[in-house]
Formats: structure tokens, sequence, C-alpha cells
């Protein structure tokens, strides 16, 4: 029989050792309807869940919910939105009492002496050109003169097919300022014109990030097994798509046969009563979905599918560290 | 006694193999005190399948509370024997 031991070497086994016991629960939250930017491509705004619920006001009742939350056994919270900085006494809820990751634009300064470790993702379109076509503003230079050398913080580069062969270009503009980068594709959920993927462009952009891996291994945080699965959308001989994903929002899960998924995941709206169906738009077509935390959260929720081969369990350990990195289990 | 546990031990055994499609491996070549989890890969989904078997084979219930510490084949026939003993 195949087991960890017999399929990874001492030095792999350690790697394996520390992130196994992490048991990681995950849940999403949006903090609030409000953003300061309007992007084309923002699934919030574009598939009307900003619309869904009335955001919760008083302060007490979201201290009360993340008690519940961990009380779930939840022990990472995911604040999306809208923009969650323009409600810090509601991150501060999380913060205060668990492992918090918090998805921001960078144009407001997480305040460091009251949030002196929160990871922070800041979310980045690609050059000057794209940001403005998509965000109506290049946000880099707010965003970066923020949280330059911040070591709890890096950009969430979210690439285009506008970005092929100009992503060296921003993977070093973000190295020249101390920070680090994961990348993911961008799910054109508001079709503007040009930016959806292309087959061609898949198998081109698959390769450029493998190159940026290799050429900034101390700043870009990613692996290409990744890089392979959510180009491909394929993993171990299966397809991504609703049947498969593993960020489905638990208690209104009802597919049959039941999917490998997040234990007791659910996006909360933020009215705190309301439930999102996933990680991201309900609208979204899941045979194009580039959410790279579900994909990523596939590959996790699938160790034993991959005990085939030395290399497949590898695969699944980087994939693993990667994601325990960027939501700080374990250090960059 | 230990002979009841021995059996137990090596029903559950076969459940794995046969609920989780295990290959090279059969109740008798299986390590019954090999980590299921760190070791075998199994999850949280793929005990709450084998407790489904365990249930009906073995007439008890499986607390989904008490999954994390159900590490081994062993652990779990203990389990199972202490739950039948105390008639739950």
């Amino acid at each position: 029989m195949k087991t960890v031991s017999s399929l990874l070497d001492a030095q792999w086994h350690e790697r394996y050792r520390q992130i196994s016991k992490l048991n990681i629960r995950s849940s999403i939250y949006d903090v609030t309807d409000q953003c300061n930017l309007r992007c084309k491509g923002c699934f919030f705004f574009s598939s009307g869940e900003h619309k869904v619920a009335s955001e919760e006001k008083d302060i007490t009742k979201w201290h009360t919910f993340v008690e519940s939350e961990m009380a779930r056994g939840v022990n990472l919270a995911i604040l999306i939105g809208g923009e969650p900085t323009l409600c810090l006494d509601r991150i501060e809820a999380f913060y205060s009492r668990l492992p918090t990751f918090c998805a921001t634009n960078g144009l407001i300064k997480v305040p460091r002496d009251r949030f002196p470790d929160l990871m922070v993702g800041i979310s980045l379109w690609g050059d000057r050109e794209d940001e403005m076509t998509l965000r109506g503003k290049d946000t880099f230079g707010i965003s970066s003169a923020n949280y330059g050398g911040d070591p709890n913080a890096y950009y969430l580069y979210t690439i285009t097919p506008k970005q092929l062969g100009k992503m060296d270009k921003i993977i070093c503009k973000i190295r020249d300022v101390g920070l680090k980068v994961h990348m993911q594709l961008l799910s054109n959920d508001e079709g503007v014109d040009g930016f959806s993927w292309q087959p061609d462009e898949l198998l081109a952009v698959r390769a450029e990030m493998d190159q940026m891996l290799d050429n900034y291994p101390a700043t870009v945080i990613s692996s290409k097994y990744y890089h392979q699965i959510i180009t491909t959308g394929r993993m171990c001989d299966r397809q991504f798509g609703w049947m498969e994903c593993p960020s489905v929002t638990a208690p209104i899960d009802k597919r049959n046969p039941r999917p490998k998924r997040l234990t007791n995941f659910i996006r909360w709206a933020s009215d705190l009563k309301t439930m999102h169906r996933c990680c991201t738009s309900e609208t979204r077509d899941c045979s194009t979905c580039k959410d790279g935390a579900a994909h990523m959260s596939w590959v996790m929720v699938n160790k034993r599918p991959h005990m085939n081969t030395s290399q497949d369990l590898q695969n699944w350990i980087e994939v693993y560290e990667m994601f325990a990195k960027l939501y700080r289990f374990i250090p960059w | 006694m230990t002979n009841d546990i021995d059996q137990t031990i090596s029903r559950i055994a076969a459940i794995i193999i046969n609920e989780l499609k295990l290959e090279d491996v059969t109740p008798e070549t299986f390590d019954a005190d090999l980590d299921l989890v760190d070791e075998v890969g199994i999850d949280s989904m793929d005990l709450a399948t084998i407790a489904l078997v365990i249930r009906d084979e073995f007439g008890i219930r499986i607390d989904e509370d008490d999954y994390p510490k159900l590490t081994t084949i062993r652990i779990i026939g203990e389990y199972i024997a202490e739950k039948r003993s105390s008639g739950e």
C-alpha cells in the first residue's frame, strides 16, 4: 500500500509534517457592501451581491457573530467586500480573535499599531493601462506607498490576457517595493472585450507564470502545479467545475454525489445572516472560473488522489504550503 | 476479548480497503497502528463514509466530534468495543 512515508524522502516528509497538522477551517466574510473603487470584472458588484443583503452596522453583533463562527470551528477568517478597510472596527472583531486575512485594493493603509500582523492581500490587475481600463485608477502607486516593505502584506496579481509578455515588469515592480506576490487569473465576469481567456493564451500564461517563479523565487509565492491546475482546469484526470468545486457554502450544498469539499465552509454576506452560494460569484460559469483560492483548495482537499506517485504528493505539498504561507500559517 | 478486538480490527481494515479502494493491501497485512490521516491520507469525508458503514455493520454511531482521535484501525476497533460494551 502506498503511504506518505513510502512516497517521500526525509526532506519532503519534514515539509509534509509541517503542514499536515494545520487543519485549516476557513470561511469568507463580506465585511461591507461599499467600495472606494468600481472595477470591471469585480464579481461582487457585477453579480449584484452588494444588493442581496443590507450590511449589519451594529458592531456588537459582529463581535457576537465572530464568537459563533469560532464555535463552529472556523480558524481562518478571510475578509473580502466591498472594501474591508472602510470598516476597521469590523476587521478588528475578527482579528482580535482568530487568524485573519484581509483582501484590499490597498488605497487605505491598515494601521499597523492596531493590526500589527494582520495578513493583507492587495489586489493588482496589471500594469497602468489595464488598471485604468478595468479599475479606472492605477492603484499601484498608492498601495505600494502604503504597504511597501510590510512583511505581512503581499500583492494578489490578477493576470489578464493583456498581461502576456508584461509580467516580468510587474513582478520586478513588486519586488522593488519589498513585497511578495501571488498570481491568479482574471475571470472576466463582465465580459470586457479582450479580457476572456483563449486556449492559446492559457498555454502562454502558464509558461510565463512558470518563468516568473523560476526567475523570482524569493518574490513569487506560487507553484508550477498550481499554474498547471489553474490554466488547464484539470487535476488527476478530473475537470474543475460545479461538481468538483470545494468552496461551496456547506449548509446550502445539495450536490449529489458530494464532492470533496472544505469542511463547514460558508461565505457570509455582510448582514451576517445571508449565505452566498460559494467563494465567488453565483452568476459565474463554474467551468470557466479561474478563482485561485478555489483551485488551491481543490488540490488541498484531494490528498489521496495525489498519493499515486512521489511527484504527485510533492505537488500536493507545494500547493498546501503556498496556501499556508498566503494565510500566514507558516512563514514565507 | 482479544480475539473479538482482532476480528473487529480485521473487519475495519476490510471496510477501509473496500470503501477507499486501497491497493496492495489486505485486512491481514494492514498495519493496525498505521496513522490513517498522516500516512494513508484519509480525511474527514473519508471517515464519514467509513463511519456510515461501521454504523450499519456494528450498530454503533461514531460521533463526528470523535473523528480527530480515531487515527488508527486499532483505535477505531477499541472505540467500537467500548461503545458496544456500554450499550450505546
